[in-house]
């Protein structure tokens, strides 16, 4: 079974510093999200094929991730170059990692399993965007959002009162609320668990410090709010649709 | 040797003292003390010295100290001329105090699940985890709202003692089942502890730079 067809984020572009890595997960399956010391991102299968160690918690070098087990290290499209026991060995080209298509934009990593030929485009970027926090709760998406319509930002510069949610592509959320736009990114973790990437598309000059602040501050009482207010299961949702 | 640190390697109040020496570049003597599986902290001879029977325990000429976040204290107030990991100017002093009582109070539950999972002593792991949990998200909070005013340590604009109080439960997290998929800017925290001179590993962090 393959994922959701789409683009699906997997990070706040700014959580992944270059040479570092961190673990996730889509519709349950492990993904590694790395970016390479010149500072591209690669997401890849979360899993070593030496002895299925999670790559996750290995280490950069340079353009090279290497696994904490063994030291096996793999290039940019997922090869195996070097493997430590075998310093000379010419390792054969069979010894991949599954990768898949990564993109930047909107302030998050985003990756689809979709093949070349029928892929869409991923989501335009807006130009500037500050990213604000990756909100975790076990609840699936669709009560995610039910959350968000129920509890909209205060807004940081003032405008039109009424918030507005739209979709402007799978997984990608816009809310206004006053003159503020903020972008949201839907991530389906698991059965039981998803994560809000929450980013303002806007200019550092307008929102940096205080104005992160004051959305970081919304995402924490929505996370409240989801931990005391019992959602609608997903279940209700699909029966309602 | 005017400083002697009584030491379990596994222990992570032991690697936060470990930490401290090495960053301050103080020469010490250690002495091992078999606490799993001989529980020989817990015999007359080191009762003498802490009457707890925890670890660390430190002997800094005529005075011997237990618990790790008193002993950071001690040693960042005798053994650091220029007063940057113990400010005690300003709003930084308590900020100081807070994270190290938090270290000692609310994050103990991570050691206290580490020491569950590891060794196996009495103790409900679901609670113990759930709490753990908790608060390292709420270090998770604080560091992501620093780093909106270009704060990179938890009390200061430098690191202090309590970033050394509270990186190995967040860096040992793994051994309880809380992985750092989802604490972004502790990782980033975390990396940047790693550089400071003098940083060392313990079993269970890896050492990769
Ligand atoms: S499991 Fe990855 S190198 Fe052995």
């Amino acid at each position: 079974m393959s994922l959701a067809p789409g683009w699906h984020p997997v990070a706040l572009s700014g959580s992944i510093d270059p040479g570092t890595s961190a673990g996730t997960h889509l519709d349950g399956r492990e993904y590694v999200v790395w970016r390479d010391n010149s500072g591209v991102a690669h997401v890849w299968e979360d899993r070593c094929p030496h002895r299925g160690m999670k790559l996750s918690f290995g280490f950069v070098r340079g353009d090279h991730i290497a696994c904490l087990y063994h030291g096996w290290q793999y290039d940019t499209a997922g090869r195996c170059r070097y493997i430590p026991a075998h310093p000379d060995l010419d390792v054969p080209a069979t010894i991949t990692v599954p990768v898949f298509a990564t993109v930047e934009t909107c302030g998050m990593i985003w990756t689809t399993t979709d093949a070349a030929p029928n892929r869409a485009a991923p989501p335009a970027d807006p130009g500037e965007a500050m990213a604000v926090t990756t909100l975790y709760a076990d609840i699936g998406p669709l009560a995610f959002l039910d959350a968000v319509r129920a509890l909209p930002p205060q807004p940081f510069i003032p405008g039109d009162p009424e918030p507005q949610l739209s979709q402007i592509d799978g997984a990608l959320w816009r809310l206004t609320a006053g003159g503020d736009v903020l972008l949201l990114g839907m991530q389906r973790l698991n059965d039981v668990r998803s994560a809000l990437h929450v980013v303002i598309a806007g200019s550092a000059s307008t929102y940096a410090g205080a104005g992160q602040s004051h959305v970081f501050a919304w995402t924490r009482a929505l996370r409240h709010r989801l931990a005391t207010v019992p959602a609608k299961s997903e279940a209700t949702h699909a029966e309602a649709v | 040797m005017a400083l002697v640190l009584y030491n379990y390697d596994l222990d992570e109040n032991c690697y936060k003292v470990r930490l401290a020496l090495s960053m301050l570049k103080l020469e010490h003597e250690t002495i091992a003390v078999n606490a799993f599986p001989g529980r020989e902290q817990e015999t007359p001879p080191f009762l003498a010295l802490n009457p707890m029977g925890t670890l660390p325990i430190l002997k800094d000429g005529e005075q011997t100290l237990f618990g790790a976040e008193a002993v950071l204290a001690h040693l960042a107030r005798t053994h650091d001329p220029a007063g940057t990991w113990l400010p005690v100017e300003g709003e930084a002093f308590a900020a100081v105090m807070q994270w190290l009582f938090f270290a000692s109070g609310d994050l103990s539950a991570a050691g206290r699940a580490r020491a569950n999972a590891l060794f196996g002593p009495p103790g409900d792991e679901t609670a113990l985890r759930a709490a753990a949990r908790r608060a390292i998200m709420a270090m998770e909070d604080v560091m992501v709202a620093n780093g909106f005013r270009a704060r990179e340590w938890f009390a200061d604009e430098r690191h202090t003692i309590a970033d050394v109080a509270l990186f190995p439960a967040f860096a040992l997290s793994r051994d309880f089942g809380v992985d750092h998929d989802e604490f972004p800017a502790l990782r980033k925290w975390a990396r940047r502890f790693r550089a400071i001179p003098g940083f060392l590993t313990m079993p269970g962090i890896p050492d990769y730079h």
